[in-house]
């Protein structure tokens, strides 16, 4: 059989050389320990990870060794990683990495991940597997044999993409790959032309609204292995529910991707115990809701459903937004009604649900995430916590990736409290709390399911405590009645919310809510509008509860 | 002959680099290093650099490892299988125990000849769809062609120093050194004959077959020149993945002179 062989023809040389200049020569000691390294280095076995017993300090669990020992030894090293939220995809990628190195199959590698993660991937790797990551940095050196890792985002820029493009990777990750179900895109581009052996694609939702998103990112690890595109639309057409009823594709996608649900893993997951917190609000502020209310009505602005929404959350961020829109608007009809408000929201006492959080908080030594949806209140929480002797840090999606890291690193070693706005969603890993008060309810819930996640995931070791804080009698009574009790986000450990409302052609359930607020004339109008979204949205969840249930595990091999 | 007791390996490690070992009990070791090991392993250069600019006396450090995983948690470094330093460690013996020059010291009192053996450690890996590695150990007699394998195991039960003993005369080789390492490797290539090449065919199919799915891929695009250079680098890169190829690598190897007897204890135990 035709089996290339290499020859180590070097070493005679040195030896040669050696004897010639009488030297040096190691000690028959170092020698014989030399030789015990190599025995100890020795990979015997085609198959087996031997990674695991590297590393002595990490817990794997069954079906992340599962998970590595499938993409290599059945996929040859090329897999679409596809576990739900939280079942630790980088886990099984730093394995299947960490395996091939010390078989010495890697040694080049470059890692893209979104630029907040970069440093989060760069520490798991070398404290998790000692793989020797670098992030590519300010001066990123591309052309020497080590593990990158770097944004995306900065990779396919010049001058780096004509020099990542050079490169012959032994081993590339693309990690949040859904980001590449477009062909057409720069990105998806850059990543097929990268130079390949082995090569993972990390996602959560690997089909999110085409049937071709699956095609594509298949086509970047094996082409043709779907047929070429014509085939594949002539045999499976674009519905994406085939890829659940056409048995035959079902079966060819098993064959490069992993796809592990939580019910699949004999983990016990601690517990997700979601309380809604009723407040009241006092009598001023409840009379200052009211009035906004009519005020607002009448004059139907895109800023007015907005401005009620703030004053469910602080004084500050509806004074702020309010100031900011009579600045810049001038044709506002009631200006002075919006005018004498502002005097009223100055009067007002402090917000029922500040009051609650300290209540809640200050007896306690346990750490809390507080999300709120402004940065004014941000603020003002922070202010007035600290007030009560209640330590917290901020977090913000727009703070640079080493001021993030630092506030994680303040929380989790100082301070009791972490008040973070938006974009604290995807990135953070914070298990070592298990806390949450969702100050204000976004009315994205696939933005809520991202925020437990932060804290409900692998690595949390208690039950995780879920505060939804509710206003009676305003407009987030309706939503958290009619939207998110309805369709039982809280009781659903992970969703595949993403799908069905891409399926329905949902694209932002805000917006829709926003709408669905301005356009009613009155209470009663939009609390149907409300009641019909989520029906329709909790019908289709029933009837794929049903062909799931049916169906057993379709999709774990 | 693989480390079977870390703690005993990295002891003897230091110590035969002259180190010397001022704390060492139930899986804690402290070390004090010389000059040479820091430089070799504490990743200072900078520090070792300035040192020398200034002609100064450099101060090597203290360092402790632990390798009872029950005391990870007290001061000093864990060490085990898979800890970044013991990988560097193998790392500078792979340069430190290279090459070697011994005698055996067979304690004579009589005018002996000492014959010359050479000796060489082989990694070998397979590599298809899936790698492995096996280790041989061959030695060569000089005068007369004498293959022994495996070799190491003789060797570490006599007694060997780097100079030549007194009453002690070595006889030299009819064999050239590199004509031996070429018997040698044909020695290797033989053995190689002999072994199961399931997994070499297996790996050629899914390279063909893999390639056949790639042509079709692209068959719409032939005249697309940018195309049909996509299909040759995702070719080449199937290739680099599943052709199939053996690499031999030689880990050290060495001139080992042996008296008479243990030349023939060697060869006929084998």
């Amino acid at each position: 059989m035709n089996i290339q062989l290499n020859n180590d023809t070097a070493f005679i040389e040195e030896l040669e050389d050696a004897l010639q200049q009488d030297g040096p020569f190691s000690s028959w000691q170092l020698f014989q320990m030399s030789y015990q390294a190599a025995q100890t280095t020795l990979t015997p076995e085609f198959t087996g990870l031997t990674a695991p017993k590297h590393l002595p300090h990490m817990e794997f669990l069954p079906h992340q060794l599962d998970c590595a020992r499938q993409i290599i030894e059945e996929m040859n090293g090329r897999g679409l990683l596809a576990d739900e939220v939280g079942l630790g995809k980088t886990i099984e990628a730093g394995l299947i990495l960490k395996e091939y190195m010390i078989r010495g199959l890697v040694k080049k590698a470059l890692i893209l991940v979104p630029a907040s993660l970069v440093n989060q991937w760069v520490l798991e790797l070398s404290q998790k597997f000692y793989i020797p990551a670098v992030s590519q940095g300010k001066r990123p050196v591309w052309d020497q044999n080590s593990i990158i890792v770097s944004s995306i985002d900065t990779a396919k820029r010049q001058p780096h993409r004509d020099i990542i493009l050079e490169q012959e990777y032994d081993f590339i990750l693309i990690d949040e790959a859904h980001k590449l179900k477009n062909h057409k895109t720069k990105n998806y581009e850059f990543v097929r032309a990268l130079k390949k052996k082995y090569c993972l694609l990390l996602t959560a939702t690997p089909v999110q609204n085409k049937l071709s998103d699956i095609f594509n990112l298949v086509s970047i690890l094996k082409p043709g292995h779907l047929g070429n595109y014509e085939d594949f639309t002539a045999n499976y057409g674009k519905d994406r529910n085939n890829l659940f009823n056409d048995e035959h594709l079902k079966q060819l996608i098993q064959k490069v991707m992993v796809r592990n649900r939580r019910q699949d893993t004999k983990v016990d997951w601690t517990e997700r115990k979601v309380q809604t917190v009723w407040i009241a609000f006092s009598e001023s502020e409840q009379q200052a809701y009211d009035e906004l209310t009519s005020i607002t009505s009448k004059a139907d602005t895109f800023s007015s459903i907005t401005l009620t929404r703030e004053l469910c959350s602080s004084r500050e961020a509806c004074y702020l937004s309010m100031k900011k829109m009579l600045q810049q608007e001038k044709q506002i009809a009631n200006r002075e009604a919006y005018q004498d408000f502002l005097k009223v929201i100055e009067e007002l006492p402090h917000h029922a649900k500040a009051d609650k959080v300290v209540e809640l908080i200050g007896n306690t030594d346990e750490k809390f995430i507080i999300f709120t949806e402004y940065r004014a209140t941000q603020l003002y929480l922070q202010w007035y916590l600290q007030q009560h002797g209640i330590s917290s840090v901020p977090y913000r999606g727009g703070f640079k990736r080493g001021k993030k890291d630092w506030m994680k690193q303040l929380f989790q070693n100082h301070a009791q409290v972490l008040i973070a706005t938006e974009a604290g969603g995807e990135g953070i890993n914070l298990q070592f709390c298990n806390n949450m008060i969702n100050y204000d309810l976004p009315w994205n819930p696939m933005r809520l399911e991202q925020r437990i996640g932060r804290i409900h995931r692998f690595g949390q070791q208690q039950d995780v405590h879920i505060y939804n804080f509710a206003l009676r009698n305003t407009m987030e009574e309706h939503v958290l009645n009619l939207l998110y009790e309805k369709i039982h986000l809280f009781e659903r450990v992970v969703g595949n919310l993403d799908d069905i409302l891409a399926e329905l052609d949902i694209k932002d359930v805000e917006q829709e809510i926003q709408t669905i607020f301005r356009e009613s004339e009155t209470e009663g109008e939009a609390k149907i509008k409300l009641d019909n979204l989520s029906s329709v949205i909790s019908l289709r969840q029933d009837q794929l509860q049903e062909q799931e249930d049916w169906d057993g595990n379709r999709e774990s091999s | 002959m693989a480390i079977e007791n870390l703690h005993k390996f990295l002891s003897d490690y230091f110590l035969a680099n002259q180190c010397e070992l001022l704390d060492n009990e139930n899986g804690k070791v402290t070390i004090q290093l010389t000059d040479k090991m820091d430089e070799l392993i504490m990743n200072r250069p900078f520090y070792w650099h300035y040192i020398k600019q200034i002609g100064q006396q450099g101060q090597p450090m203290k360092i402790t490892f632990i390798t009872n995983p029950d005391r990870q948690n007290e001061q000093g470094e864990w060490v085990h299988f898979g800890s970044p330093r013991l990988h560097q460690i193998f790392r500078t013996l792979s340069k430190q125990g290279k090459i070697t020059r011994q005698y055996e010291q067979s304690g004579s009192v009589y005018r002996q000849p000492l014959i010359p053996w050479l000796v060489l450690n082989i990694k070998i890996s397979y590599q298809g769809k899936h790698k492995k590695d096996e280790l041989l150990s061959y030695g060569l007699q000089l005068i007369n062609g004498t293959l022994v394998s495996p070799m190491m195991e003789k060797l570490s039960k006599l007694n060997l120093q780097p100079v030549i003993p007194d009453y002690c005369y070595t006889i030299s080789p009819l064999i050239h050194n590199k004509s031996a390492y070429q018997r040698m490797i044909r020695y290797v290539q033989d053995y190689l004959r002999t072994k199961d090449y399931t997994w070499a065919k297996e790996s050629w199919d899914h390279l063909y077959a893999e390639g056949k799915l790639l042509e079709h891929f692209y068959k719409e695009d032939q005249a697309d020149k940018e195309k049909q250079n996509q299909l040759q680098q995702a070719l080449s890169e199937i290739e680099s993945r599943f052709r199939p190829r053996i690499s031999i690598d030689i880990i050290n190897g060495g001139l080992f002179y042996l008296s008479q007897e243990s030349s023939n204890v060697v060869r006929s135990s084998s």
